[in-house]
């Protein structure tokens, strides 16, 4: 095998998740990823595959039927490259492998190449499958022929690598630019936040658009002189020659797809020679800041507090002064506005949140129903997606002796842990909800109601979290960011409670609909059993989590 | 003040890092646990403070089983484990602060001690500053501080010296001899023979998770007709 390949293989184990050898967590695992894969990427692939089909079907009636799949493609990239500009960024300057591999006689292409292959890989999995599901919609719609197939295989693996090639170069780019600052972690939070910074430019780019209502969709993608379709075009290039290639089967297409993405790798690696290895260098010998304070100032400070108050205190400085937690776990809690205010031009001419405002206003039961519904189902899913808690234990990593040798019990430990993700969820909801009730004028006695169901949603995923993580924590990793990337915990966790909270929703919705129990009767039952789940994943938390803490052996 | 009874400890079902051991280390002294890589040093280290759980046997720390009573078997010990590379994005002071409230340390004596052991171990001037930026010896340097800040009866110290420069090895190992004196109990692995041969009341030698020899080091070197420590050691661990 090549070094190259040995080199990228080496590469791909730092990120892979931990295997389990005792046979009920491997059960457990199976049943996890089972849930999974049928429970939510399969419907998600299967709901992209039916849109797509949906979209191409009109268009191709337009005489425009590539323009869905190629748009979608161009949101993937988008996507890919909004998310790979992290990846990036810790693969290629923050991983700890580097001080390792520079001594080592490898050619720079080699080291460049396997870092580069390695974030492929393991960024682009998930990626995979919504890409094959869009191509099966338009191919299935557009009944392209058999070798389509192949050529949208080959274009899943491919897709994104020319999005993460221009995040390599903007990283770079960062880091030739910023190499005089001596703090890694700065310039880490600073692509941190650029990450959130292209997050509200894509919302902003959205709301000049204008409104996005089907009907507007099916026309805007079916003019030739799309806007959007065109400068997308030219970012991506790739995309409309492999889409080409897909539907007329051309094959000048295909290698002029393969020709964008070789000339792109050939520049990269290019800039990568030029600029990689200079940078990499002053960074590795870049320390954290150093202060001096005098000794008395510093022990004048230290004063005896509860054991649970201090270990608090070390839960945040940690997930703040960690630019991959801060990044993934605190940073993420601001992106939801954004998210709100995209559904909110999203409604178009449809004007349903407007609908909506006003059935609340005159106390449409059915309204107030979805709106304590959804406050609840935006807790589960902000609490499981910061994964604050279904990373806690994980977090700890090599020093998670620590949480066994001081004498603390496991499950005080475990609470303090709970409370970190119920504040900074908890406070980012109450934020939300507060707005939201201000906003709809809906009174201090449900604002409390809402702000308390919002509260037991978060503290449930909590508790829950840290159950998911405990049954097999991921301890071995060699930065912060691969402690979170690869872990299935986290996923299991968002996929099991999101799953929990939908049926809860449902149970709640259908009751509503076939029985003659009023809201108030279904919402006083939809709190009581939030809280009910919550009391059942503390118990989870004070029976199991803190017996597997103990069994940890490591 | 260490009770090791008959204990067992299997990895995996397969590897057996400890096999039936036992061994008692009384108050005011010095044993040091020698043996090769991989004899199961540290996995004895980590059954003494409960960081991991013994198959079978009964292990007691200042007279609390570390199983039926941890929380006060694990307040009696201070620990130093193998690698000091912990919570590096905290600030020295911070980290001392922390391990001051975990173990209960009153301000006045917290401030005290934190003064003294700073002093010793020449890391005054590094304690504003995260523990990322200090050398592998200054890592060291404060987790030594961390781990002796409450003045536990028991000390279990794997590989202490490891990084630490001479002036703050002659310091830890006088401290060591100082806290063995009062009363105390220290037991510490170490793979340097003179350490052991200078500062040990009693030496434990582990192979292969059994023990081939436990008791002073005067008894030792008569039974192997006063060979040095270091001959003996490779006759006993590679027989």
């Amino acid at each position: 095998m090549s070094i190259f390949l040995k080199l990228t293989m080496a590469l791909l184990k730092t990120v892979e998740p931990t295997t389990e050898e005792k046979k009920y967590k491997k059960i457990f695992y199976n049943i996890m990823g089972f849930i999974a894969v049928f429970g939510i990427m399969l419907p998600m692939a299967f709901f992209v595959g039916v849109i797509i089909y949906a979209l191409t079907s009109q268009l191709l009636s337009m005489g425009s039927g590539t323009n869905a799949v190629k748009i979608f493609l161009h949101l993937v990239s988008v996507f890919s490259f909004i998310f790979g500009i992290n990846v990036i960024f810790s693969v290629f300057y923050f991983s700890g492998d580097i001080e390792n591999l520079l001594p080592l006689p490898l050619k720079p292409y080699q080291i460049i190449g396997s870092k580069f292959t390695a974030a492929l890989i393991s960024e682009s999995i998930m990626e995979f499958i919504v890409i094959i599901a869009a191509f099966a919609g338009y191919i299935i719609a557009s009944g392209a022929p058999f070798y389509s197939w192949i050529i949208a295989l080959f274009g899943m693996i491919t897709l994104p690598i020319v999005p993460l090639i221009y995040c390599g170069i903007l990283c770079m780019l960062i880091m030739l630019v910023t190499r005089f600052i001596k703090n890694k972690d700065t310039v880490n939070k600073i692509t941190g936040l650029l990450t959130f910074i292209a997050i509200i430019g894509i919302a902003v780019m959205v709301s000049n658009s204008g409104g996005f209502d089907t009907e507007h969709l099916v026309s805007a993608l079916a003019d030739p002189q799309n806007a959007i379709l065109s400068t997308m075009d030219f970012i991506f290039p790739q995309i409309h020659f492999l889409v080409d290639s897909t539907v007329n089967n051309t094959f000048i297409n295909m290698l002029f797809y393969l020709g964008v993405n070789i000339f792109a790798i050939a520049l990269f690696m290019l800039i990568a020679h030029l600029v990689y290895f200079r940078t990499v260098v002053e960074i590795s010998g870049a320390s954290g800041q150093t202060s001096r304070k005098s000794f008395s100032a510093i022990v004048g400070k230290m004063k005896q507090r509860r054991p649970a108050m201090t270990y608090l205190q070390k839960e945040f400085r940690l997930l703040f002064r960690t630019p991959a937690y801060f990044t993934n776990c605190i940073l993420i809690n601001l992106i939801w506005p954004v998210f709100l205010y995209i559904v909110y031009l999203l409604q178009g001419k449809t004007n349903f949140l407007d609908s909506f405002i006003y059935d609340i206003h005159n106390g449409n039961e059915e309204t107030v129903l979805f709106f304590l519904l959804g406050i609840s189902a935006v807790s589960v899913l902000i609490t499981a997606a910061n994964c604050i808690s279904s990373s806690a234990l994980t977090r700890e990593g090599k020093h998670f002796a620590f949480m066994k040798y001081i004498p603390m019990s496991y499950m005080a430990q475990i609470n303090v842990k709970a409370a970190v993700s119920i504040i900074v969820s908890g406070v980012g909801m109450l934020i939300y909800v507060i707005a939201a009730a201000v906003y709809l004028n809906l009174g201090i006695k449900i604002t409390l109601f809402c702000c308390l169901l919002s509260l037991c949603s978060v503290a449930f995923v909590s508790y829950f979290g840290i159950f998911m993580d405990s049954v097999n924590p991921k301890l071995v990793w060699d930065d912060e960011l691969n402690a979170l990337r690869g872990n299935y915990n986290i996923f299991f966790n968002m996929a099991l409670a999101i799953l929990l909270e939908g049926a809860t929703c449902a149970g709640a919705y259908l009751l509503f609909r076939f029985t003659d129990l009023g809201a108030l009767i279904i919402i006083i039952m939809l709190f009581l059993f939030i809280m009910l789940l919550t009391a059942f994943s503390y118990l989870l938390c004070s029976y199991k989590a803190t017996k597997n803490i103990d069994e940890l052996t490591f | 003040m260490i009770k090791f009874e008959n204990v067992t400890k299997t990895y995996n079902k397969k590897v057996r890092a400890v096999d039936d051991i036992s061994f008692n280390v009384k108050g005011g002294e010095i044993v040091g646990f020698i043996g090769p890589n991989g004899s199961g040093k540290t996995t004895t280290m980590k059954l003494l403070t409960g960081i991991i759980k013994a198959d079978v046997g009964k292990i007691t720390v200042n007279k609390f089983n570390v199983r039926r009573d941890p929380i006060n078997a694990k307040e009696s010990i201070g620990y130093i484990a193998d690698s000091p590379d912990m919570f590096l994005r905290l600030k020295g002071s911070e980290f001392l602060d922390l391990i001051g409230d975990i173990y209960r340390v009153p301000t006045k004596k917290r401030r005290e001690r934190i003064g003294s052991m700073c002093e010793r171990f020449g890391l005054t001037e590094a304690l504003s500053s995260p523990i990322m930026s200090y050398s592998h010896g200054m890592r060291q340097k404060i987790m030594v501080a961390a781990a002796l800040m409450h003045n536990p009866p028991v000390w279990i110290l794997d590989e202490p010296m490891i990084g630490l420069d001479p002036k703050s090895a002659y310091e830890l190992k006088q401290m060591m001899c100082e806290h063995a004196k009062a009363g105390n109990a220290v037991f510490f692995s170490t793979h340097v023979l003179e350490v052991a041969e200078k500062l040990c009341d009693r030496v434990i030698i582990i192979k292969k998770g059994h023990i081939l020899y436990d008791g002073t080091l005067e008894k030792l070197e008569t039974q192997n007709k006063n060979e040095s420590l270091e001959k003996i050691f490779l006759e006993l661990t590679e027989k």
